[in-house]
């Protein structure tokens, strides 16, 4: 049995960036990365389907991204992950979700899981919209923002919770393979063992072309993606005010802002 | 000394790596430095998170200050470690630029020279960089003092002057000076500063402002009569000063203890000079927090406490086994309450006997496990066990446990959350060894901290751990 876990390095801003000079996004020297929140937990959920079952499960974490993304891919090793796969080629540099996804579909139909996991989002991007790509590339039953899972290896149906609007939970029975976006708080991400970590820096991390995939530079890229950057920039500030003056007057102020919202 | 203190920037310079190159540059000089800054400044992405970030040492940051790097000089003027001599430099720099953000970041850093302030004070051009250096607590007396007078004909000398009137560095003759031309709230921030003159303090307990004696019922400076004539205003908050007052007369408490206000009978029941009549009236207070304070205050007595170990509100019952005083007896029937708070307070009391803990450290619930695992009467057994727990706060409740044997701690030394290792290099029941063996840690911080400690502690380490030593083996005890 296999889960297939794809999962992404998000950049994270410092407090003061500078734009990139194409204007079309931040100067990498500014960006800290790291591997998304939300794979985190889509990586712990394998990990406890693994940990929990009788019979032998493989847990494959893929990413699409440069060379940078193998110490992300090292982390989820550290964690308990048993392979990672990582797929680029620079013509894919602007490639947008749903070609990302495209990419994601390829390499999970020569992996042949019996489960996807995606977190629901990335924290830098935010389009929440790669793992439904891969559904639909796939041809596969979806569900998104997962709270919680009830799946054992080998059967052919999960039920899972999906968190909506309002604090609702939506009980929806899926029938597997499936792709699933995990919700942050389904469970509690582990911390990677110091031997785990030892071990992840010795193992191997493969690197698939598009070539190995059956793709080419021409079906990625941002002249492929149906949603390109045209530029990326700092709107102007105007609407925020620094409340000056005594601490007494900082609080009557603000109960003044309060009274004024609330129409008292 | 210095055998070993080469050794370590040897070291450094072998490992390659930008943070601990950064942890051992203050020890080094000529090639070595040049050789360690090149690792530490390879990049300018590293340069960045250098100057950004909060650890790194001053003559790093001094050292990157020469880079002449506009994103770089930005982080330095931000980063609390940067030194006073650097920020001068910075200072000229920036003024050479006309870069005023610069100018506002220096003007409020709290290393920032009395000179440098000054200068600004006098010479800056910009309201950001004036307000800015009127809340700098940095700036000392001459420097507020220039600046209000700099600017005592200007329409920004309103924001200036109420920024100095809660500047801890205000001197008591400018304060002075600024009440006389201020408004009330001004007048209010400078009565509630700890440099009020006597004599303002004095002359304000004439005012029949709200704010103004809001401030002043707090103060212990203040006349019994004009305590007591605010203990009978109609505004609860001037009440409150009066109950929060040290210096309120028992007479006076004896009739704030019916207040109205539940928050002024709250500052009451946190007196240490309750009479037993009014310990009697606050036991059978209807506001949960009354009683919390009560239960919580150290003298109240017995039988006080026994009654709140048995009071309806989980808060007030966890409220008793804080209570430094708490007997033995509540302590064990509070250790069996339904309330997992009120479990932790007694698993946290240092007055908790080492058969209670062995008792809670059965509990399932995180925070009383976490109280167990912090407390110094835990015997080490309990520890051992406790250091395999699944929760970091567990874990990290036996590293703060200050009784906690290195026997207890080694297991830890691999705990998978990187800040508890960090704690452990900082531990001192920790071996030398134990520590130095983490200088290779997977993650940069602990491998900083390692060096740190190795740079502070250089003269007690003994050289051989470091002098040409590729890989130490730890001693398993």
């Amino acid at each position: 049995m296999k889960i297939l876990v794809a999962v992404k390095q998000v950049a994270a801003l410092e407090e003061d960036f500078e734009i990139r000079a194409d204007g079309k996004d931040v100067d990498e020297d500014f960006m800290l990365y790291d591997l998304n929140e939300w794979d985190d937990y889509s990586l712990e959920e394998a990990m406890k389907i693994k940990e929990a079952s009788d019979t032998e499960v493989e847990v494959v974490v893929v990413s699409v991204g440069p060379d940078r993304v193998d110490e992300s891919l090292r982390k989820c090793l550290a964690k308990g992950a048993d392979r990672a796969i990582r797929v680029w080629d620079d013509s894919a540099e602007g490639s947008d979700a749903v070609v990302i996804g495209r990419i994601l579909a390829e390499t999970i139909k020569k992996e042949a899981p019996d489960m996807v996991f995606a977190g629901v989002q990335s924290s830098d991007q935010a389009y929440a919209s790669t793992g439904i790509s891969v559904a639909s590339y796939l041809n596969w039953p979806h569900a998104a923002v997962v709270a919680d899972l009830q799946y054992k290896p080998g059967d052919n149906k999960a039920v899972v919770r999906r968190e909506l609007e309002g604090g609702l939970l939506q009980e929806v029975e899926i029938n597997c393979p499936a792709v699933l976006t995990i919700q942050l708080g389904i469970n509690k991400p582990r911390y990677a063992s110091l031997r785990g970590i030892k071990q992840a820096a010795t193992k191997p991390i493969e690197e698939v072309s598009l070539g190995d995939l059956g793709l080419s530079a021409d079906d990625v890229g941002a002249a492929k993606s149906m949603s390109r950057v045209r530029r990326m920039y700092v709107p102007e500030k105007g609407r925020a005010t620094m409340i000056e003056g005594t601490l007494a007057e900082q609080a009557a102020k603000i109960i003044q802002i309060i009274n004024e919202f609330k129409g008292a | 000394m210095q055998d070993s203190a080469d050794a370590l920037v040897k070291l450094a310079i072998k490992a390659g790596d930008p943070y601990v190159a950064a942890a051992v540059h203050e020890l080094a000089t000529g090639a070595s430095k040049r050789r360690l800054e090149a690792q530490m400044m390879g990049t300018r992405r590293t340069a960045l998170s250098l100057a950004r970030w909060e650890h790194t040492p001053a003559s790093v940051l001094a050292a990157l200050s020469g880079i002449g790097d506009d994103a770089v000089d930005l982080r330095l003027d931000k980063n609390p470690n940067t030194a006073a001599g650097v920020l001068s430099n910075l200072y000229v720099d920036a003024s050479n630029k006309k870069n005023l953000d610069l100018t506002k970041l220096i003007a409020q850093h709290r290393n920032s020279e009395a000179g440098i302030l000054k200068a600004i004070a006098l010479h800056a051009e910009d309201a950001e960089s004036l307000l800015a250096l009127s809340k700098n607590p940095s700036a000392n007396a001459e420097v507020l003092t220039c600046l209000s007078a700099r600017l005592a004909e200007d329409e920004l000398s309103v924001a200036v002057n109420k920024n100095i009137a809660q500047n801890i560095s205000a001197p008591a003759d400018l304060l002075e000076r600024i009440y006389r031309q201020s408004d009330l709230h001004t007048q209010a921030a400078i009565i509630g500063h700890v440099n009020c003159p006597d004599a303002l303090i004095a002359e304000a307990m004439d005012s029949e402002d709200l704010l103004v004696m809001r401030t002043l019922a707090r103060d212990k400076r203040v006349t019994v009569d004009t305590l007591g004539r605010y203990a009978r205003s109609d505004d609860a908050g001037v009440r409150c000063g009066v109950a929060a007052n040290a210096a309120t007369p028992v007479s006076l408490i004896s009739d704030l203890i019916n207040d109205r206000s539940e928050l002024v009978r709250r500052e009451i029941a946190s007196r240490d000079d309750l009479l037993p009549v009014h310990i009697v009236k606050l036991l059978v207070d209807t506001d949960v927090w009354v009683r919390q304070r009560l239960a919580r205050n150290e003298i109240a007595p017995l039988p006080v406490l026994k009654a709140f170990a048995a009071d309806a509100q989980a808060d007030v019952r966890r409220a008793v086994a804080r209570n430094a005083q708490c007997p033995l007896e509540l302590l064990e029937s509070l250790a069996t309450d339904s309330n997992a708070w009120v479990r932790a307070a007694v698993a946290y009391q240092h007055h908790s006997p080492p058969e209670l803990l062995v008792a809670l450290a059965e509990d399932e619930d995180v925070d009383v496990l976490s109280g167990v695992a912090n407390n110094p009467n835990t015997p080490q057994r309990i520890l051992e066990k406790l250091v395999a727990s699944g929760e970091a706060d567990v874990r990290r409740g036996v590293i703060l446990n200050k009784a906690a044997t290195r026997h207890t701690l080694l297991p830890l030394l691999e705990d998978p959350y990187y800040l508890h290792r960090i704690l452990m290099v900082a531990n001192p029941s920790m071996h030398e060894l134990d520590k130095w063996n983490l200088r290779e840690d997977p993650d940069y911080q602990v491998r900083f901290s390692v060096y740190r400690w190795a740079v502070k502690n250089i003269a007690p380490i003994n050289a051989r751990y470091i002098v040409g030593n590729e890989v130490i083996r730890r001693r398993r005890v």
